[in-house]
């Protein structure tokens, strides 16, 4: 890879620059969702804490595990794709994808759970955060799948196999993942 | 067509001259009335709906009757100048409109795109301003109705303001997947990418319907500060690459030439 790396002296960093320029905006609104919470939160700190105690800490872990392992394989998959061995990348892009399928049906198991207990979007402030966050998270697990797809749809061509397009779909996936850590922390740990 | 306007004697020193020569020789003046149209109406939205209405940021989702009815008496007359003012000029949308379906139709893509969004654009100005700027009227105009309906037609109002978001949705989806096909490079594609960024805006003020406080009600953090604030950004990126996109216009069909880099 060092010798890959080597060579492309002119690219100073990976994927498009304007997945990076997404990916600050994106951030830069998260932020002010996590503010949000925390704000909220320091105003009524008891309600927090008793509402957090309902949720799954091991949900919350399991789907961490899941979106980590998935950022590892796309970036295995990013790695097989510059050395060329684009089948092997193409297989590690469909797991990846199938770990935000994992994800996905996790989430909305835990959400379904939820409501059965009575916890509804509608319950209080705290489960109302809950639901957003959570939920905005899945629309950008979903918005990934038409990135990852992308990255496959590249890879299968020889005439396309743009090492750019591919990197920038690994970016936006790795954003999902680094935003999903931060809403788990928020969510599920802080105390 | 450029050409031909480049042969022709340099436009005359004065102002009203200066006017007057780009009016009968300029190929683009048509893009360039379009695209001051879209500015200026923009400035008067902001007056307007910011300064006389006291729409933005709207008041509270959570007061009584009564203090309804006063919202109403304390903005009577800004009410009444400043929705006069949209319904005289609310049409100009439809240059903004159709400068942003040209910017589809000098793109690689189908036609079909610009068709649909100019569609679905031409009933955006219905949620996202007749409705409210008609109600508020109406309510500015009937102060000795029933303080209930007073409080109906303001509740209406900001529902329909603040929370209506299926036209923008699709209509930035439209634009969105149209950029990120073209291979004209008409815009860069981060300007595909914050499209998505709007578009979930319109996604993240769901909850304001159920929500009467709190940042997700239709005067929260969340709902109304942070979405409008991507808006603004997203608003203040497309005019500006839609005024670039006249630039560079060539009227040709194939990739628009990059501007001049300035030395």
């Amino acid at each position: 890879m060092s010798t890959i790396v080597a060579t492309n002296a002119e690219r100073s960093v990976p994927g498009q620059i304007d997945i990076w320029y997404f990916v600050l905006v994106e951030v830069v609104i998260f932020s002010s969702y996590f503010i949000t919470y925390m704000l909220y939160r320091i105003w009524d700190p008891a309600l927090y804490l008793e509402s957090q105690a309902h949720l799954s800490q091991n949900f919350g872990a399991l789907n961490t595990v899941i979106l980590l392992v998935s950022s590892w394989l796309i970036a295995r998959g990013v790695q097989a794709a510059r050395e060329q061995r684009y089948e092997s990348a193409q297989n590690l892009v469909g797991m990846t994808i199938l770990c935000g399928v994992l994800f996905i049906i996790s989430k909305l198991f835990e959400w379904s759970s939820k409501i059965q207990q009575g916890f509804e979007f509608s319950t209080n402030q705290f489960f109302s955060f809950y639901y957003f966050l959570t939920g905005i998270h899945v629309l950008h697990v979903l918005i990934g799948f038409v990135f990852l797809s992308v990255v496959i749809y590249q890879l299968r061509s020889p005439q396309r196999r743009s090492i750019k397009v591919i990197e920038s779909g690994a970016i936006y996936w790795h954003m999902v993942d680094f935003l999903w850590v931060i809403i788990f922390a928020l969510l599920y740990v802080m105390r | 067509m450029s050409a031909v306007a480049s042969e022709l004697a340099a436009p005359p020193a004065s102002l009203v001259g200066r006017i007057g020569w780009h009016w009968k020789h300029n190929p683009k003046i048509e893009l360039w009335i379009m695209w001051w149209a879209m500015v200026c109406f923009y400035q008067l939205f902001g007056v307007v709906f910011a300064l006389m209405t006291r729409v933005m940021p709207p008041p509270a989702p959570w007061w009584d009757q009564a203090r309804i009815v006063q919202w109403f008496n304390d903005n009577h007359y800004g009410l009444l100048w400043g929705f006069g003012i949209i319904f005289l000029v609310a049409g100009i949308t439809a240059s903004m409109n159709a400068l942003i379906a040209y910017s589809m139709t000098r793109m690689s893509v189908s036609r079909a795109f610009s068709y649909i969004y100019v569609a679905i654009y031409s009933l955006a100005t219905l949620p996202g301003m007749l409705l409210t700027a008609i109600f508020l009227t109406v309510g500015a105009l009937r102060p000795d109705r029933d303080p209930a309906v007073i409080s109906w037609l303001y509740d209406a109002s900001f529902t329909a303001f603040v929370g209506t978001m299926g036209v923008f949705l699709i209509g930035t989806s439209v634009w969105m997947l149209a950029v990120l096909l073209d291979k004209n490079r008409v815009f860069p594609l981060w300007f595909a990418y914050l499209n998505i960024c709007n578009l979930l805006t319109e996604i993240v003020v769901a909850p304001m319907w159920i929500f009467k406080e709190g940042p997700f009600a239709w005067n929260g953090i969340i709902a109304f500060w942070v979405d409008t604030l991507v808006f603004v950004v997203y608003t203040i990126a497309f005019i500006t690459l839609l005024r670039r996109l006249i630039v560079r216009e060539d009227f040709g069909d194939g990739p628009l030439p990059e501007l001049e880099q300035r030395t």
